[in-house]
């Protein structure tokens, strides 16, 4: 598999292709990764961007080609033509945007139309904003599927890594792989509201964990 | 045609474009799109159908065919010749097609011809179908692109999956009717004997024919599927060692289409008796985990039926006893949910809505929710892989345990339920797992964790009077537990649930007393506080805690033994070295809650004074020593606000302060002054800390909570102490320090009133001073602006300076305010009250201004004979605050009646402008 203007390299190498609605954070997300700087703004990609993702592994370093592709625009671009000789795959919606979900099936068709039987991995997005639309609960398409999912927040690097060491171990068939070295990452935009998503990832869990509020605490007012 | 071929090759991941420059490439791909948007229809089609017919390469094909679909659906082919010549090109395309050819080239013509079916068929050219389905023998060229047309236009238009338009909704019920009347017997008939033919010679292609016909069984005659020639042939697929496992399965689900295929109740259970006819015992766990989907679909109509028939409809019987045939099945792959081919989440659908149906479970549903006990059990159990990273809580133990939580939800809410249809059951399997765990030194950490988990969630089930009572097995169960030593115990996640299942359980000691001294062991010993895990310790310290505010008096016997052995625990929290970043963990469990225990238990009342003097000085004496010394040091040395020295300071006040939660005003100044004397003398050598370093910002936090502590339990006597403490704290103070500051005079001057009113007079023209400058700010403005860490500071410190004002107004204290040393304050403060009152963006802060105004109003103009405490306040609040606030404000657009906020400020209004 070649690659615009980026060197291949002596280790394994996989095209992962990232797709999902405009806005998501697709490109976000791949920025985490200390390649290109963060971008605030909201700046649709044009046709495609590839990023080299390098991992290293307990059994040595891989590297994951990230199609970002553009996930806005209808007619332009080569579009799923991107997909072609992709090994693996991340498909992304917004959390805080019920369309974005809603669009998750046919983001999936037309994937799995071009790279049959590949790993895709489905990711929530934006999981450190408080006014979330999409419960954990409501996402239940990758069960039908048989994909990954895993909730993901690219602004504070929550769970940023999930994605790619489940589809390292795919890939690799071996699932105990595991990443020996931390990635540099950039450092979080918002603090992720750790609490709020643990009740959220474990609502039954997390109450009993909790120390209970301390009654004789309240002396004030 | 060879400038788009190269352009087309540079946009691409071709090799050709891993030697070009962004810029080449991004010419490349405007020069397609320039071809695409840009040449006449007609031209279009001519270059792509010349592209399909003659370039080499993949992708050039798969541009043309995109572009095609484009230019198709976006209506710019529209020409009846231009689309005639495309359809024939495409189905001889398709006719001639080689299955070796790539599959997303494949899908892209598949998807063409798809779309061609839906915008002509039947009403321009009716024959599709007819053209493209194989002649027999089926070939695997044209079954494959067949089978691949079908599926495309199931992804496209027909299947309910995807978000449909109404025309979209419209195309597909056309197309579906016209089929049905026109060939679908023809296809099934092709399916099958594709099925036959090619389930050898080229499984691949069988498995793609049954995936189509699997997506089309929910809307044609089923019993072109559910016959006696086509359901054999599919289980033998299904089943057979030499199928290869894509066929295999794509044979099973074709076998749960028809199983799921909607239609009433009883036909449904006529269409389940023939499956089960065609293949006894494909349900059995023998049929292997490939039967999986099929065992699943199965199992949930047949539930279905019965719910929908009822026990006493003979049907509905069937029903129950077709489920039966299959539960083996059920159990087989609920038992492997790890394995890929295994939908966890929709076996564990149905176990909890066969466990739902049940009422007084039978002996052999007993026999069955025990088998699903033995599920949840396995799909609940930690990997070993992780023992290790679990027990040190690395990044690899962290993200196990978020996964495991996550996997554990729907497990626990299927284990509850089955608690409450069998609760006698579920205390039989518990008690079962914990004599095991305890029979065994060989058990693992894995075993006893989920046997502590299950029966920790066991008594979030059963009642607090059946704990209390130790109702059924638990009066057996859970003196077993108390006693426990597992030959794991040192292992984190173990000692952890264990200690919470104990404290789940600490009712049934209420009433068992004899069991007292096991529990005391259980905290006391390696299992809880000594265990070597600090987040271990340090949760039986808070989890100690609890018991004893639990248990209090029945502990009074055994104090000294407890003191005797939280000794050395005790000293270590003061001695660590808190600046180790091993040490810190999160800031609710630091281990200080054992001093918090120990006060609970030094001011029970069945102590004697003296016993509690004797111990209270053990306590305090040497904390206050170190403060001492530690000062004294410091006094020479300097102290810096991260250096061990201030750290350890910090420490010591968290330690009093805990030790001072056990205590109330009634005991310590009441029943036993000593005790209050003694607070007293240890308030005086922390507030040499605060007199030395006032400057240290941690240290003086806690001191202030400290303070708090002091002025709740030593009442009134602590007043002569608090002007020392109050100078310290007025000094370098930032907004967050300020409210700090606040927070403690209010709650003075909630708690004593006018008696602190020269406390009040001292301290007001400091505050006064600063108020002015910090409430004319715009702290509650919408934009961006206002949700800064820096504005959010000043909004809660506003807030906390209008409550200030309002405490003095409602505690008999504005009376300071009148005072030669604070009045003149009032020249500022009134028109900001005013200001407030009628137009601050929060409306629950124009409340408190104007419960401000009605106070002083009572206290300052209450006989209109008497003359006005504050000369000139009356006519204010005539001319200024009735007319601006009462009306005015009343008319203004940010007033909203719907608002509750809103309404609530009119009442005081009213009052106010009553007086």
């Amino acid at each position: 598999m070649a690659l615009p203007n980026q060197g291949t390299v002596d280790y394994p190498s996989f095209k992962l292709v990232i797709v999902g609605d405009g806005g998501t954070g697709k490109t976000t997300f791949v920025k985490r990764h200390l390649t290109g700087e963060f971008e605030k703004k909201y700046e649709p990609t044009i046709g495609v961007e590839v990023h080299p993702l390098d991992f290293t592994t307990n059994c040595g370093k891989i590297r994951f080609y990230c199609w970002d592709t553009a996930g806005q625009e209808k007619f332009g671009g080569l579009r799923d033509g991107y997909y072609i000789h992709g090994q693996c795959a991340i498909i992304m919606f917004d959390v805080t945007s019920r369309l974005t979900y809603k669009n998750v099936p046919t983001w999936h068709r037309d994937l799995c139309r071009v790279c049959e039987n590949i790993p895709i991995v489905l990711c929530g997005n934006k999981v450190d904003v408080k006014n979330r639309q999409v419960k954990a609960k409501q996402v239940t398409f990758h069960r039908k599927k048989n994909l990954q999912y895993y909730e993901i927040s690219a602004k504070s690097n929550y769970n940023f890594e999930k994605p790619f060491l489940y589809l390292a171990r795919k890939l690799a068939g071996d699932p105990n792989l595991h990443f020996v070295e931390a990635v540099a990452l950039k450092p979080p935009e918002v603090p992720i509201d750790l609490a709020m998503q643990q009740q959220h990832e474990a609502e039954l869990a997390a109450a009993a964990a909790q120390p209970l509020p301390d009654d004789d605490d309240d002396l004030i007012e | 045609m060879d400038d788009l071929e190269k352009a087309i090759l540079l946009a691409s991941d071709s090799p050709a474009a891993a030697a070009a420059s962004p810029a080449v490439r991004a010419e490349a791909l405007a020069f397609c799109a320039r071809a695409r948007d840009e040449s006449p229809p007609s031209s279009l089609l001519h270059l792509c159908l010349s592209g399909l017919a003659s370039s080499p390469h993949a992708h050039v094909h798969f541009w043309c065919l995109q572009s095609l679909h484009d230019a198709l659906l976006r209506r710019r082919l529209v020409l009846p010749d231009d689309i005639a010549l495309l359809r024939s090109s495409l189905l001889s395309l398709a006719l001639s097609s080689n299955a070796a050819s790539p599959p997303f080239l494949r899908n892209k013509l598949a998807q063409l011809i798809a779309l061609l079916i839906r915008l002509e068929y039947p009403h321009v050219y009716p024959s599709y179908f007819l053209d493209l389905v194989p002649p027999s023998p089926p070939q695997p060229g044209p079954t494959d692109m067949f089978a691949r047309v079908l599926i495309s236009l199931d992804d496209d238009l027909l299947s309910q999956e995807y978000p449909r338009n109404a025309e979209e909704a419209s195309d597909a019920g056309r197309v579906k009717d016209a089929m049905r009347a026109q060939c679908v017997p023809q296809i099934a008939r092709h399916w099958q004997e594709a099925a036959l033919s090619l389930r050898a010679a080229d499984p691949a292609v069988a498995a793609v024919a049954l995936d189509a016909a699997r997506r089309c069984i929910s809307w044609i005659d089923v019993s072109l599927v559910a016959n006696d020639l086509f359901v054999p042939l599919l289980f033998d697929i299904a089943l057979s060692p030499g199928s290869v496992a894509p066929l295999a399965a794509a044979a099973v689900w074709c076998l749960s289409a028809v199983a799921a295929k909607r239609m009433d109740a009883r036909a449904k259970v006529a269409l389940l008796r023939s499956l089960l006819a065609a293949q006894q015992g494909f349900g059995s766990p023998d049929s292997g985990l490939k039967m999986a989907p099929l065992v699943t679909a199965y199992a949930v109509e047949a539930l279905e039926c019965y719910r929908k028939l009822g026990f006493s409809d003979p049907d509905g019987a069937a029903a129950m006893e077709m489920l039966e045939e299959v539960l083996p099945g059920v159990f087989a792959a609920a038992e492997s949910c790890d394995d890929d081919d295994v939908d966890s989440g929709s076996v564990l659908e149905f176990l909890s809505g066969y466990v739902s149906t049940m009422k007084a479970p039978s002996e052999k549903q007993l026999g069955h929710l025990g088998r699903i006990l033995e599920v949840v059990r396995v799909q609940m159990s930690y990997d070993p892989v992780y023992r290790g990273h679990l027990d040190v809580l690395d990044k690899i133990g962290k993200e196990e345990e978020d996964l495991m939580s996550e996997q554990r939800k729907d497990l626990v809410a299927l284990f509850r339920s089955i608690c409450r249809v069998a609760p006698s059951a579920t205390q039989l399997f518990i008690r079962g797992l914990l004599m095991t765990a305890l029979s065994s030194a060989e058990v693992s950490v894995e075993d006893v964790e989920i046997t502590l988990t299950l029966f920790y969630r066991l008594g979030e089930i059963v009642g607090e009077e059946e704990i209390r009572n130790g109702t059924g097995l638990l009066r057996e169960i859970v003196p077993l537990l108390l006693s426990a030593r597992f030959s794991c115990h040192t292992h984190r996640l173990v000692a952890l649930v264990y200690l919470e299942t104990i404290t789940r359980y600490i009712k049934f000691i209420q009433e068992n007393v004899q069991y007292v001294p096991h529990l005391l062991w259980v905290f006391l010993d390696e299992r809880g506080i000594h265990h070597q895990n600090a987040h271990v310790s340090r949760r039986a310290g808070y989890l100690f805690m609890r018991a004893v505010k639990l248990l209090k008096a029945k502990l009074a016997p055994y104090l000294d033994t407890i003191l005797q052995h939280l000794q050395d625990v005790l000293g270590q929290f003061t001695a660590m070295d808190w600046t180790n970043k091993d040490v810190k963990l999160s800031s609710s469990e630091d281990g200080s809650q054992i001093f918090e225990a120990v006060g609970l238990l030094i001011s029970i009342e069945e102590v004697s004074p003296d016993k509690q003097v004797q111990c209270l000085t053990a306590l305090l004496n040497p904390l206050c020593q170190q403060i001492e010394s530690l000062v004294m040091d410091a006094k020479t040395q300097g102290l810096e606000e991260s250096s061990p020295r201030a750290i350890s300071l910090q420490q010591i006040v968290v330690a009093l302060n805990m030790i001072s939660k056990g205590f109330n005003e009634r005991l310590v100044m009441g029943s036993r002054p000593t005790l209050g004397v003694m607070f007293k003398k240890t308030l005086d050598v922390v507030l040499q800390v605060l007199i030395s370093f006032p400057n240290v910002k941690p240290l003086r936090s806690k001191i202030i909570s400290f303070l708090h502590r002091m002025v709740e339990i030593l009442g009134i006597s602590v007043l002569p102490c608090i002007p020392i403490a109050l100078r310290q704290l007025v000094v370098d103070n930032e907004a967050k320090d300020m409210v700090e500051f606040l927070v403690l005079i209010n709650q003075i001057i909630c708690k004593f009133k006018s008696s602190a009113s020269a406390i009040l007079e001292d301290v007001f023209p400091a505050i006064a001073s600063h108020l002015s400058v910090i409430l004319s700010q715009d702290a509650f403005s919408n934009g961006p602006a206002g949700s800064t860490e820096e504005m959010r500071e000043l909004q809660e410190l506003q807030r906390t300076l209008y409550t200030f004002l309002y405490d003095i107004a409602t505690h008999d204290l504005s009376t300071v305010l009148l005072t030669p040393s604070c009045r003149h304050y009032l020249e500022t403060i009134m028109p900001l009250l005013l200001f407030t009152s009628c137009s601050h963006k929060d409306i629950p802060l124009r409340k408190v201004c104007v419960q401000i105004f009605v106070n002083l109003i009572k206290d300052w103009c209450s006989s209109s004979k008497v003359e006005d405490k504050l000369p000139g306040f009356r006519m204010f609040m005539i001319e200024k605050f009735a007319t601006g606030c009462c009306l005015h404000s009343v008319l203004d657009k940010s007033f909203n009646l719907r608002d509750a906020n809103s309404v609530r400020l009119n009442q005081p209004y009213n009052i106010a402008t009553l007086d």
